[in-house]
């Protein structure tokens, strides 16, 4: 007896999820006249990826544009209805009752954007390499898969050595994408994927350019083209946006925004994310191994003050963001009170302390400046390093080596690092690391999702760190676009069914 | 002359020589490891020790070294780590941006430089002189950021005349539309440099206008601007001629600046990306490039002032 997941026509209703996905939320931003199949859609972003190589390079940016428009897997999420997972290259799929084997129908009449179909071997091949292979990004996902078969050309059978409840999951990310067997394609300037879009042209330093694949199996694309025009400098996007450059702009500068809105042309929309803007303490080195003052820290942290500089943000109380399973208002637990910080940090005998926090430069200096005079405020000196993301991964992230960081942890489901005692974090708790085994390996998802929350309790109880806000960054989508995206956009921006009409 | 001029490319080669050494030294002394950058943060140090074995991070840094020499030798300046294409390639793409970026702020500077520097060297005891003087002074000590910032404002912003950023897709298939792309950038670059080539040319005007062969000739008949127009400019020239040298190295670091205010897809931003992302052998080969080029430059200024100057040419 098998647990079905059975969806009809899934063509059909994943073109029906992308179409009410976005009006639902946003309808205000409505086509002001038809849509154009010939028009062009031009989305100002800040990150450019360094190559195309999705399977071997980390990083947001690669996601953002290739998965789902360029490369697509067995299945995908949809942001905007809560990451669901909905059906991609597999039309429908199974999973046993004892959670260890997924069963997965192939989707018939699929070509490679060369032309050449994709065979059940592809998928084999794709999947297997990603888990034998180290180099391959996120490939640990599929490190509990015990055998990946496909016993006829339409089946792909994936069998795991214990349940993992979060295993549809990693297959909608990079471990799980479809390439094809043998491919002889630059994949590192090129990509040949099945999505609803070629890579026409990458111009770097400036623009990655997408073009609709007419051999799509699904709803062909609404534009013909799609330009990622690569802006780093903030002020210039809005430049590029005010000036009619732009027919949506991403991550606009929240300081800017209004510049963007009163051109009437743009509609500002903010969308939930899985990015957490994450003050890491270094629970292994002192004073930071002892709650009271990473609880000190904590409380001197006026949060609401905090996200009003930002001008765009909400609080976020503990390591589980509202899209991922787990998620439990834990902001009650934030209460800014110096006095209380003072008092902890002198119980703790740790007055007059001094820390560093160690931070990228491509953040806003308004966090640290906050942070310093907050910290100031209840007696500890924050000197700030301000040190590029390279750097921060060599001196933090792989040594160790600091007191306080920042980063935006933007990954999806990421609570993990709370139960690996080697992650730089550093928090090693085993009633964490045991609840969180437990929530991976049963197969019920509200079991799992319990007892997710009742770790991430622990670890904000815990003070492991702060989380100063989840990112809602904020998009000024053009009046005359229909159907953008809105949720977790810095790590999936899927156009297929965005229209633009003639003006 | 001969003589001097292998002496002087000796020099130029002991000069590429050093700087070889001194960028891949201070390169590899960067905090930063392009496996890790690679690898991201979920990768784990298994993966991250398997990136740096199959990008050949694990050779000897020596053989490194003496890799990338062999290769400079043979007239290859590296390939990408994370592209695979040949750096001399991507050089010579975004040199198309830069290359004109450098020539028309250069152009700027000369037309701002010289004919007001002289001016104001003339005109030094009226206020317009003294004027000119302060605001090149003051012109001289803007650090390019804001004038990008301030001409983008105006110019584009509120004037609309010229796009506030960015370069058109096609490149100089639209030349109307890459021109205008380049315009704020080279004034910027252009206006910066002009004013401290301004203040160079009035000092320079105003000890020629002190000598004695200048005084000379205006005794003989000629008023002191014809006195100084057809003798005392050719030496003004000499030195002015030196110190473009040293400009135009100003305008490349300008050009790495701008290129970033500007989203401009030229060699200063491909090289500010290639850093964050560590690949290295990109970056050295990029600078190595960059440095030969100032090198160079100041080789040709070198000989050609030693050409058109009559005293150094007797002297040789």
């Amino acid at each position: 007896m098998l647990r079905r997941t059975t969806l009809t026509t899934s063509a059909l209703l994943l073109g029906a999820l992308l179409l009410t996905s976005c009006t639902g939320t946003n309808a205000s931003s409505g086509p002001t006249g038809e849509p154009n199949p010939d028009a062009t859609l031009t989305v100002g972003l800040s990150l450019e990826p360094s190559n195309l190589d999705i399977r071997h390079t980390s990083g947001a940016a690669l996601e953002q544009a290739l998965v789902d428009n360029v490369y697509q897997g067995l299945v995908t999420r949809d942001g905007d209805q809560n990451n669901a997972i909905v059906p991609a290259l597999a039309t429908e799929w199974s999973v046993s009752p004892d959670g260890l084997t997924y069963t997965f129908t192939l989707r018939q009449g699929v070509t490679f954007h060369d032309g050449s179909a994709l065979t059940a071997d592809d998928v084999v091949t794709s999947l297997q390499t990603a888990k034998d292979d180290a180099t391959v990004v996120d490939g640990s996902d599929l490190a509990g898969v015990s055998s990946i078969a496909s016993p006829d050309a339409s089946t792909v059978v994936l069998t795991l050595a214990e349940p993992n409840i979060n295993f549809l999951f990693a297959l909608t990310g990079r471990a799980g994408l479809v390439f094809k067997n043998g491919d002889t394609t630059n994949l590192q300037t090129a990509a040949n994927g099945t999505g609803p879009f070629r890579v026409n042209s990458w111009n770097t330093g400036q623009s990655l350019t997408l073009a609709r694949n007419d051999g799509y199996w699904g709803d062909k694309a609404g534009v013909a083209k799609v330009v990622l025009d690569y802006i780093p400098d903030r002020s210039a996007a809005v430049n590029a946006a005010v000036a009619g450059d732009l027919d949506v702009a991403l991550e606009v500068d929240p300081e800017l925004q209004s510049q963007v809105a009163d051109t009437g042309n743009f509609t500002i929309e903010t969308g939930l994310t899985t990015d957490k803007g994450t003050l890491a303490f270094n629970n292994q080195r002192a004073p930071l191994n002892d709650q009271r003052v990473r609880e000190a820290l904590r409380a001197a942290i006026d949060h609401d003050a905090l996200i009003d500089t930002l001008v765009t943000g909400q609080k976020l109380g503990g390591p589980i963001p509202p899209l991922d399973p787990g998620y439990e208002d834990l902001t009650g637990d934030l209460s800014y009170n110096p006095d209380h910080a003072r008092e902890l940090l002198a119980e703790a005998g740790a007055e007059n302390l001094t820390l560093t926090l160690t931070i990228p430069n491509v953040y806003p200096t308004s966090i640290p400046t906050f942070l310093v005079s907050s910290f100031a405020d209840v007696g500890v000196t924050l000197k700030v390093e301000s040190v590029d993301f390279g750097a921060w991964l060599t001196d933090v992230y792989q040594n160790h080596d600091y007191d306080l960081s920042f980063v935006r942890h933007v990954e999806a489901r990421d609570f993990g690092n709370w139960a690996d005692p080697t992650y730089y974090f550093g928090y090693d708790n085993a009633q964490v690391q045991s609840l969180y085994a437990q929530a991976l390996t049963t197969t019920d998802e509200q079991t799992s999702a319990d007892l997710l929350a009742e770790a991430a309790r622990i670890v904000s109880d815990e003070d492991a760190a702060d989380w100063l806000f989840l990112s809602t960054p904020i998009a000024a989508v053009g009046t005359h676009v229909a159907n953008f995206p809105q949720n977790s956009l810095n790590v999936r921006l899927p156009l297929a069914g965005v229209t633009v009409s003639s003006e | 002359m001969i003589r001097y001029a292998l002496t002087r490319l000796g020099l130029l080669l002991v000069g590429l020589a050093v700087a070889s050494a001194l960028i891949f030294l201070s390169l590899r002394v960067l905090p930063g490891d392009v496996a890790q950058l690679i690898g991201g943060t979920q990768a784990s140090p298994a993966q991250i020790a398997a990136l740096r074995e199959s990008l050949g991070l694990n050779v000897p840094l020596w053989q490194q070294y003496l890799d990338w020499i062999g290769g400079l030798v043979r007239g290859d300046l590296g390939t990408s780590l994370l592209t695979g294409t040949p750096v001399a390639t991507e050089l010579l793409d975004k040199a198309q941006v830069t290359a004109p970026l450098a020539a028309l702020a250069l152009t700027v500077a000369l037309v701002v430089g010289i004919p007001l520097g002289v001016m104001s060297a003339l005109a030094r005891h009226r206020a317009g002189g003294t004027a000119l003087s302060v605001a090149a002074q003051a012109l001289a000590a803007v650090p390019v950021v804001w004038a990008g910032m301030l001409l983008v404002v105006v110019f584009a912003v509120w004037l609309g005349w010229l796009p506030p950023q960015g370069f058109p897709r096609a490149g100089w298939n639209d030349p109307g539309a890459a021109l205008r792309a380049l315009v704020l950038p080279a004034v910027t670059i252009g206006v910066v440099e002009g004013a401290m080539l301004l203040r160079f040319v009035r000092s320079a005007t105003l000890q020629a206008l002190g000598q004695d062969y200048v005084r000379t000739a205006a005794a003989k008949g000629l008023t002191r601007t014809q006195a100084l127009l057809r003798h005392g400019l050719p030496n003004v020239g000499l030195s002015v001629i030196t110190v473009l040298g040293l400009q135009i190295a100003g305008i490349i670091v300008g050009a790495v600046v701008i290129e970033q205010l500007f989203t401009l897809p030229g060699v200063g931003r491909m090289l500010v990306a290639d850093v964050a992302a560590r690949d290295l052998p990109k970056v050295q080969g990029e600078l190595l490039a960059l440095t030969g080029f100032v090198l160079i430059v100041g080789f040709v200024v070198d000989l050609v002032h030693r050409l058109i100057d009559p005293r150094q040419r007797e002297a040789s």
